[in-house]
């Protein structure tokens, strides 16, 4: 499946002396099983735009095509997009409501009308896929667990629509550094056992680029760059003018070219920027003779 | 959607009518509401609306928000308007089989109505061009008087002022979980009402869990900044009686002595 943007704008306020356009005539293409990362400051139009893939904003104008179903146009039935299309918002776990795990991850399969037998199984694997033992967890109010794990029922919530791509809004927010590895972790996992699409929004441009295939740039609703991890964050300067920045270990590389050490591309991760150090072209690495 | 409702009443401004004491608007205001009750002929209304009308000029609000407020009584104003017309007894003036118009109908229904629109449009110009927390702030002050009876002016009018600053922000809550649920399948806007109430409960529980959570950071918030009560609290903004909230004051005795002579003379 693929998601396909045509000129897509949407405006807060219409009308009124403060309307805004949120999303301003942005158009773009997911293929199938891509891992799409999106980044801007805040306000930048990034919540607003990927709240139309599921049809939950209509557009003042543009289209959206969800495989050959185009979203946008009239008389589209929501929940064969909403089932489709899988959206966590964030900080999911505000929307919790029900008594059990159980019940709360069921509701999403419920209201597509599934048999009790197939929500049963939909809520085990969704359990599994997020890494909350059923047997533990399945029966415990969700308002009882610790803010990680409530954030992992809330997006089991979603994933036990069996969407065909993944939409996360910020998933690591206001999360300690294990459960933010874990939720970053249990993303990739659910990715690979599916091979859908997912579209990531995060502030955090180390996780963009350890695991986007593309990056999307967004500031003032308009999607300026898009091009992969390696493209994108090669231009510090531009990064930094919209406000944001580049991942530490590209940060780290950049700093290290200033001082005569350049790597010869452009580097996104530790693990690369470790490799880059100990390699002799660094000039950095004194061997023992 | 839900972002669209406009809040509160306030009109920024800054004009004369802006910028006078809450408490004197207040007081004017329910002055002016006394007042429309003591009318009993057009004339009285000449004058009101004059001072309605003089009063509007003067706050720069445009006359598309004063109207504004009355949508939402138009029909209480419709029914009594109709009430008045059918049931007064007197000279018929118009009938058809038991519908039966009366000169004394007509003439109450017209004067209630008028009444009743005078009485919207002199409240909203209250809160039209007195920002909610000097609202509050001047009925703090006028119910200090009460504390001696045991009445908590200083809570009351906190209350009141946080309530008033919460209403956006639950909005706006209520907005993101009815999407989250929505983007879950859920269906707020079809089926019976009874389907619908149910369909209410994964909006409200979370809403509600929510609600206490901000209360919960709130008070803890305020208690950070040591916030005790309003036990030898002092106001960073002291409402101060000026000039021309002196001049106010004449100009709304002019208005009241008006409108008692008008009932006397006339």
């Amino acid at each position: 499946m693929s998601i396909t943007v045509e000129h897509l704008t949407h405006i807060y306020n219409k009308g009124l002396a403060y309307e805004t356009k949120a999303v301003d005539d942005v158009s773009f293409t997911v293929g199938d099983g891509e891992f799409i990362g999106i980044v801007g400051h805040t306000g930048s139009g990034k919540s607003t735009l990927i709240q139309h893939l599921n049809g939950i904003l209509k557009p003042e104008s543009g289209r959206i095509f969800v495989g050959d179903t185009e979203i946008t146009a009239k008389g589209v039935k929501m929940n064969e997009i909403r089932k489709r299309v899988g959206l966590v918002f964030q900080y999911p776990e505000y929307q919790l409501f029900e008594e059990t795990v159980r019940k709360d991850i069921a509701f999403g399969p419920r209201n597509l009308g599934l048999s009790e037998r197939e929500i049963e199984e939909r809520v085990e694997e969704s359990m599994r896929l997020v890494g909350l033992d059923f047997m533990t967890y399945a029966e415990r109010s969700p308002f009882d667990l610790s803010g990680g794990q409530k954030r992992r029922v809330a997006i089991a919530g979603v994933i036990a629509m069996r969407p065909e791509a993944l939409i996360l809004d910020e998933p690591t927010a206001g999360l300690d550094p294990k459960a933010h590895r874990d939720i970053l972790d249990m993303v990739l996992s659910i990715r690979d056992r599916s091979g859908n699409i997912v579209i990531l929004v995060s502030h955090n441009m180390g996780d963009i680029a350890e695991m986007a295939d593309r990056v999307f740039v967004m500031d003032g609703g308009k999607l300026l760059r898009a091009g992969s991890p390696a493209d994108i964050f090669a231009d510090e300067d531009y990064l930094k003018r919209i406000g944001l920045g580049v991942p530490p270990a590209t940060r780290m590389a950049n700093v290290l070219a200033k001082g005569g050490f350049a790597p010869d591309r452009t580097i996104l991760t530790l693990d690369e920027l470790a490799g880059f150090l100990a390699s002799p072209s660094s000039g950095l690495r004194r061997d023992a003779t | 959607m839900i972002r669209d409702i406009t809040l509160g009443q306030y009109y920024p401004e800054y004009s004369k009518i802006h910028r006078l004491d809450p408490r004197l608007k207040i007081i004017v205001t329910l002055v002016y509401i006394i007042s429309l009750f003591f009318i009993e002929d057009f004339g009285g209304y000449i004058i009101v609306f004059a001072a309605v009308a003089a009063v509007t000029a003067l706050s720069k609000v445009p006359l598309r928000f004063m109207l504004r407020g009355l949508k939402p009584i138009i029909l209480i104003i419709i029914f009594t308007f109709t009430l008045n017309m059918l049931m007064t007894k007197g000279t018929i003036l118009w009938e058809w089989k038991f519908i039966r118009i009366t000169e004394e109908g007509l003439y109450n229904a017209i004067f209630m109505a008028l009444r009743l629109i005078f009485l919207i449009i002199g409240s909203s110009l209250l809160t039209l061009t007195t920002k909610p927390i000097k609202l509050t702030d001047g009925i703090e002050c006028l119910l200090k008087p009460f504390k001696r009876f045991g009445l908590p002016a200083h809570e009351l009018a906190m209350m009141m002022t946080i309530a008033l600053r919460f209403i956006p922000t639950l909005l706006e809550e209520t907005d993101k979980i009815m999407k989250a649920q929505q983007a879950r399948g859920a269906d707020f806007e079809t089926g019976g009402l009874i389907r619908r109430a149910k369909a209410l409960t994964p909006l409200l529980v979370p809403l509600f869990v929510g609600a206490f959570r901000i209360a919960q950071e709130l008070a803890m918030a305020m208690e950070a900044r040591c916030y005790h009560g309003g036990e030898g609290r002092t106001k960073l903004n002291v409402l101060k009686f000026r000039g021309y909230d002196a001049f106010a004051i004449v100009v709304a005795a002019v208005y009241l002595c008006a409108v008692a002579a008008e009932r006397i003379f006339i």
